[in-house]
């Protein structure tokens, strides 16, 4: 049985943040990687953001939205990060990091109406590509994992994902079919 | 290095930026690039943008059919089983990784639930962050929907309850305490603001909570520290203020009244408000709650234990603890099998004693590093099934030991929790790095925390699979590579001897922090109806009903 004594008021914080935080994860999560795209990297700045959230809690101001305030730490999560990563600071420096937030904002509706069509496009993928994504995606699967599952190369199953993308991609900007999608 | 766009060079470079795949040189000229050519940069982030989605929602996937017996990948499950600590070789999380490491960071307190059954698709971050009370206890309770009602320790979200019969302790997480008696209609709205369309209910509100509002049909009532009682019917609406002081606000009026401790107020259906004296009586079945519930518990154990008892007897049982000591002091714990000649006992090593699933009924704690108890069980077997009750404290470690053979001995067996809630078999082949691990889907979540929950996995030798279970739920089976006799050998609960692998690898310390309360060991593959039994025997909630079904 739950000791219900245990509820006290910190408890409750935490729950609080939590609910908060874990109904902000994937927004954090596609925040951080348009800036460092590559997933596990992304993750472990989300991991060090939650760390930064929570200490910072009580300065959270409970009227107003979540995810901004949250993707404000995130911001220096990733920066921060970069610094000690040459190859990542290459690629956001000189203001670029700033100007991928800002754009990505404008352009929030229409990539929002193009990836509502992402379920759809995925679907119709040929079997063989689809568990590829689902394999490299969904379940995380290593690319090595992946290469010797499809008799590929490692190299070709870059290669594989990245036209997948392009199909996806294409897909999704394809004509504005009526699909029925949800 | 210079990049154009559109070109291939373009295609790729982003694609590489999305695998981590892009050196330094081919970041620095993407970036310029994208600095300089609006279009490129649109593209770049609708191109990382579908990327991201992709890894990071799982709705897009239909979860493949875990029966499917794909070849399992000790990669893709990304135990680590041997993985050195180095970044770049190390697993990949999913995307659920949040909880669990925000979980062990702030060390959870048990605001628990268990959403029995195998979650699949929905990640662990959309789990009952939204609940605002916890149903506490239950005394013969009939709920109107006898298939998806709660039971005792799950979170209440906002929204009805229904309860035909019986009475239902809910616990709200601002503090206060509602006993409520069926036939009951209750809606709850906050954590410290419930609508009764009919019933009656007690309410303790405490000094530490802030307060509670409860709204009925011809009234509403508010109060700070107070024990009122509420009655909700189609005649009208009472209140009996039974010790505090509570404002009672009749229909649609705008003023409150104030009542005092021994004042009852009837508000009828036509808006009359009339002062009554309190009727403790009135509510006599709630106050005999705990006394009943007490009952019901001691039956719930009893139960437990003839059933223990006919388990000892069983046949293919090699292992049975239930931690019942006679005093603490004793760090020896007797192996119950009647049938089986191995491991006659178990040694306690650091760990403490806490409270089980009742009242009364004794649990190992799992606290410290190098808490653990010891046990040797000689042989080898074509079958086995592990089977524990538990309460998850925190998954603090990336891998926490349920029941672990010592080092990476042949044919043994490691079974484990992985710090985002998966449930892990590995198990070891006869050859040198040789092995299998069986990964179920992130099953054990958030709100299991601080909860009793029963676990259970099955190795069936014979018809060589794997499978899971939850709370009597099977939640994930796959087949088996790793080809019979498996042993068990020198092992332990809560904790892991790496036995020659380096001790101060922080990837190689394992302790279990939590609880348990029950182990049991057998020598056979125990069909899904056998561990739903073991479950349902087992089962700390206090219905009776629940209990009898």
């Amino acid at each position: 049985m739950v000791e219900s004594g245990k509820q006290g008021d910190d408890a409750l914080e935490r729950q609080r943040f939590l609910s908060l935080f874990l109904r902000s994860e994937r927004e954090i999560f596609r925040y951080v990687a348009a800036l460092v795209p590559n997933a596990s990297d992304a993750e472990d700045i989300v991991q060090q953001t939650a760390i930064a959230l929570w200490e910072k809690f009580d300065s959270y101001d409970s009227t107003r939205p979540f995810t901004p305030w949250a993707c404000r730490f995130a911001l220096n999560k990733a920066r921060q990060w970069t610094e000690r990563r040459k190859r990542w600071q290459a690629l956001l420096e000189n203001g670029l990091a700033e100007e991928i937030v800002a754009r990505r904002e404008e352009l929030k509706p229409q990539l929002e109406r193009r990836l509502s069509r992402l379920e759809g496009c995925l679907e119709k993928l040929p079997e063989d590509k689809r568990s590829l994504v689902e394999g490299y995606y969904y379940k995380r699967q290593t690319i090595e994992a992946l290469a010797e599952a499809s008799g590929r190369t490692v190299e070709a199953t870059y290669k594989a994902l990245q036209r997948v993308r392009q199909s996806l991609q294409m897909c999704i900007e394809g004509a504005n079919r009526t699909e029925g999608a949800t | 290095m210079k990049l154009a766009f559109p070109s291939p060079e373009f295609d790729d470079a982003v694609a590489s930026v999305c695998h981590g795949e892009a050196d330094e040189a081919l970041c620095r000229a993407l970036n310029e690039l994208l600095r300089n050519d609006a279009s490129a940069l649109d593209e770049y982030i609708l191109r990382t943008e579908l990327h991201s989605r992709l890894g990071s929602d799982e709705d897009l996937f239909v979860p493949a059919n875990q029966l499917a017996s794909e070849e399992t990948e000790s990669e893709e499950l990304r135990f680590r089983e041997r993985g050195d600590l180095d970044s770049d070789a190390s697993p990949k999380r999913q995307l659920w990784w949040a909880w669990g490491v925000v979980a062990a960071l702030l060390a959870l307190a048990a605001l628990g639930v268990w959403q029995s059954g195998i979650r699949e698709q929905a990640p662990v971050s959309q789990v009952g962050s939204q609940a605002v009370a916890m149903l506490d206890r239950t005394v013969r309770a009939r709920w109107a929907d006898a298939e998806k009602h709660p039971v005792a320790g799950d979170p209440l979200e906002p929204g009805w309850l229904t309860l035909e019969s019986g009475l239902a302790q809910i616990v709200f997480y601002k503090g206060a305490r509602l006993i409520v008696e069926g036939p009951a209609e209750i809606n709850l709205l906050a954590p410290n603001h419930v609508s009764v369309r009919k019933g009656k209910i007690t309410a303790d509100i405490p000094s530490q909570s802030s307060g509670f509002r409860i709204d009925g049909p011809h009234a509403s009532v508010d109060a700070a520290v107070a024990n009122v009682g509420f009655e909700a019917e189609g005649s009208g609406t009472a209140v009996h203020v039974f010790s505090g002081q509570a404002a009672v606000r009749p229909g649609n009026a705008s003023a409150e009244e104030s009542v005092e401790s021994g004042i009852g107020i009837l508000v009828t259906e036509t808006g009359d408000v009339q002062r009554i004296q309190p009727d403790g009586s009135a509510f006599a079945s709630l106050y005999d709650f705990h006394a009943e519930s007490s009952a019901a518990l001691a039956l719930r154990r009893d139960n437990w234990e003839v059933m223990g008892e006919r388990l000892n007897q069983e046949e293919s049982l090699l292992v049975r603890l239930d931690f019942e000591q006679a005093s603490p002091s004793r760090w020896e714990l007797p192996n119950l099998s009647q049938s089986s000649s191995v491991a006659e006992k178990a040694s306690v090593i650091g760990c403490q004693w806490g409270r089980g699933r009742w009242p009364g009924k004794q649990a190992i704690e799992f606290q410290n590093v190098n808490d653990r108890v010891r046990l040797d069980v000689p042989g080898e077997y074509d079958s086995l099934t592990l089977s524990a009750w538990v309460r998850v404290q925190g998954l603090d470690r990336e891998l926490n030991s349920l029941f672990m053979s010592d080092g990476f001995v042949e044919e043994s067996i490691h079974w484990l929790l992985r710090d985002d809630g998966v449930l892990g078999m590995t198990v070891v082949g006869d050859q040198p790095g040789d092995y299998q691990i069986v990964a179920s889907p992130p099953v054990v979540e958030l709100n299991d925390i601080g909860r009793w929950i029963h676990l259970a996995v099955v190795i069936d030798g014979r018809s060589r699979r794997v499978s899971h279970f939850v709370n009597g739920q099977e939640v994930d089976r796959e087949a088996l590579m790793i080809e019979p006799p498996y042993r068990v050998g020198p092992s332990e609960l809560g904790n892991w001897s790496a036995r020659g692998f380096p001790e101060d690898d922080p990837f190689m310390i394992r302790n279990f922090s939590g609880s348990m309360d029950e182990f049991c060991l057998f020598s056979r593959a125990l069909a899904p109806e056998e561990i739903e039994k073991l479950y349902q025997e087992g089962r700390p909630d206090l219905d009776l009903l629940a209990f009898r079904r």
